[in-house]
């Protein structure tokens, strides 16, 4: 009783609703001599006086604990925000300049593209598309992982002026009247198309030889689009 | 018993609170931030590899014998080459990059970036503030790829002895870093011995070279392609470009039924076939393969001129 005494009295000393830690300088009170009140470590907490019927002393402090809660929360939470709110721009940039390098590999790749082996004429002519080489490769998947487009066509002077389901697509079989070669097509959603014109070049036999017929064509190559909802 | 100091040490708390708090906060803060730091310098290295791959498209020979070019950076940089020839369908490249941050430092490379259809033979790690970069057509009877050869200006080729249409290209193209001395002027660089010698880094010969004790077999212009690249990167781009000289035969397989439409009569098919069919396992077997090109070459050459399967022109 006399010891509960005390410690009530120290509490309205002390702030109310305040943890206290009294570190006592003598060690007398680790070697359980209770009589020297001195040597005492003592924890107050005054949320223990609740059980003692004591609440009306640490209603402030209680408020007090819970604001700092909240406003440490708030702090948080607000931080939390501005990160995400910083990190969805970055993001966002970040898929921008995906697409911004896709696009510039699309436009530099398309202007070369003729030149490469699967599609040139090789015989001393620049930017010519080789329409009898091109023809062995529609049936080949492979080419789809090879070059850096989503898609790739090329389309016939024969085709030009025409809509899209007006077109008539090339086979093995009905090459060459026909009016778009599909090299591949990988239908994405969302693409942007680069064309570039060529020169469309074939054998033909007539009047008892065989030559490189040649007329125009544009060569179609589609980047994914990735920032676009 | 007299008493001491009987107020001792009093941490409210709020205070206790406010520091463990306050420490957590600013421990996630410091960390985020790094976070972020790190994640905007990868960012930039991996877009900067990106980049790399366009900057190789206009160097595509077309009918040209050779390109150039050169990349300039600001700081000092590092670009990390892989070659993966079992990937589908015709191996690739990867592309890493990195440059100096604080002294002498590098940052963390950035992503690896795929390029499939580039042949890019050069060291593992060239390092530099300029990379100079030249191509050249590589025809196995009909052209496979554009070769591409990519050195720093850290990297010094003396080239001894080197034969004249092998100086006439490389003066040509007005590459950087590649000497020609002769026995009176001095060279401090790679040494590349054409005719043999001592103190040799790189040795050629009639039909390889010999370099860091490896043997890379060399036709034509893969000469250029054995003394800039690293023998791992070397075979591995030889076996990516068997891989694409197969899909190219095939290409023309099909052409050559097209052909027969227009009153052409090809006959190099089963050649062709047989070539196409042949594995190799490393540069060595590219010499039994060119003994089968050339019989199907031979065929072409042969043919009407208006019904040649391909031009190597």
């Amino acid at each position: 009783m006399d010891v509960n005494f005390i410690t009530i009295h120290k509490m309205k000393k002390t702030k109310k609703g305040d943890l206290k830690i009294q570190v006592l300088k003598n060690p007398a009170g680790f070697l359980g001599l209770s009589s020297s009140k001195l040597a005492d470590l003592k924890i107050q907490a005054p949320t223990n006086l609740r059980f003692l019927g004591a609440s009306i002393f640490n209603k402030k402090g209680d408020l007090k604990i819970q604001e700092m809660a909240f406003m440490l929360l708030g702090v948080f939470l607000f931080f939390i925000l501005v990160g995400l709110f910083v990190l969805s721009i970055a993001y966002s940039n970040i898929r921008d300049e995906a697409t911004r390098i896709a696009e510039e590999r699309t436009l530099s790749a398309v202007t070369s593209i003729s030149d490469s082996p699967e599609l040139s004429c090789v015989a001393s002519k620049s930017n010519c598309i080789d329409g009898d080489k091109l023809v062995g490769m529609l049936n080949k998947t492979s080419y789809q992982q090879f070059w850096p487009f989503s898609s790739l066509k090329v389309i016939k002077y024969s085709g030009f002026g025409k809509k899209g389901k007006e077109l008539i697509t090339c086979t093995f079989a009905n090459y060459p009247d026909c009016d778009v070669l599909v090299v591949y097509d990988k239908k994405v959603s969302n693409e942007r198309t680069i064309g570039s014109f060529i020169a469309f070049c074939r054998k033909e036999f007539e009047n008892g030889y065989t030559y490189d017929k040649c007329e125009v064509g544009r060569i179609l190559a589609g980047t994914e689009l990735k920032n676009a909802g | 018993m007299k008493r001491a100091n009987k107020k001792g040490i009093e941490m409210t708390f709020n205070w206790i609170f406010a520091i463990l708090a306050g420490g957590f906060i600013l421990f996630l803060a410091i960390y985020g931030a790094s976070k972020l730091i790190r994640t905007g310098e990868q960012t930039v290295y991996t877009e900067t590899a990106a980049t790399l791959t366009s900057l190789f498209d206009p160097l595509e020979t077309g009918l040209a014998s050779g390109k150039a070019s050169e990349i300039s950076f600001k700081k000092k940089s590092k670009v990390y080459f892989t070659c993966q020839e079992l990937y589908e369908p015709f191996g690739r490249h990867t592309i890493s990059f990195t440059e100096q941050t604080f002294g002498d430092t590098y940052g963390e490379k950035g992503q690896e970036i795929s390029v499939k259809d580039k042949y890019i033979f050069s060291e593992n790690v060239i390092e530099g503030k300029t990379f100079y970069y030249f191509t050249k057509p590589y025809f196995m009877s009909y052209k496979v790829a554009d070769l591409l050869m990519m050195y720093s200006d850290e990297q010094v080729f003396c080239l001894y002895n080197a034969p004249e249409d092998v100086q006439d290209t490389l003066e040509g193209l007005n590459l950087k870093n590649i000497y020609f001395p002769n026995s009176t002027t001095s060279c401090q660089g790679t040494r590349v011995c054409f005719a043999g010698g001592r103190n040799c880094d790189i040795t050629v010969a009639n039909d390889y070279v010999l370099k860091q004790g490896k043997k890379l077999y060399y036709t034509d212009d893969l000469l250029y392609a054995a003394v800039f690249s690293s023998p791992e990167m070397y075979e591995c781009n030889i076996q990516r470009i068997k891989k694409r000289f197969d899909s190219l035969g095939s290409i023309y397989l099909e052409k050559i039924k097209i052909l027969e439409r227009e009153n052409c009569q090809p006959t190099l098919g089963s050649e062709l076939s047989i070539a196409i069919g042949t594995n190799i396992q490393s540069s060595k077997d590219l010499l039994i393969l060119f003994e089968q090109i050339d019989n199907f070459d031979s065929i072409n050459q042969r043919a009407k001129d208006g019904c040649k399967l391909y031009y190597n022109t």
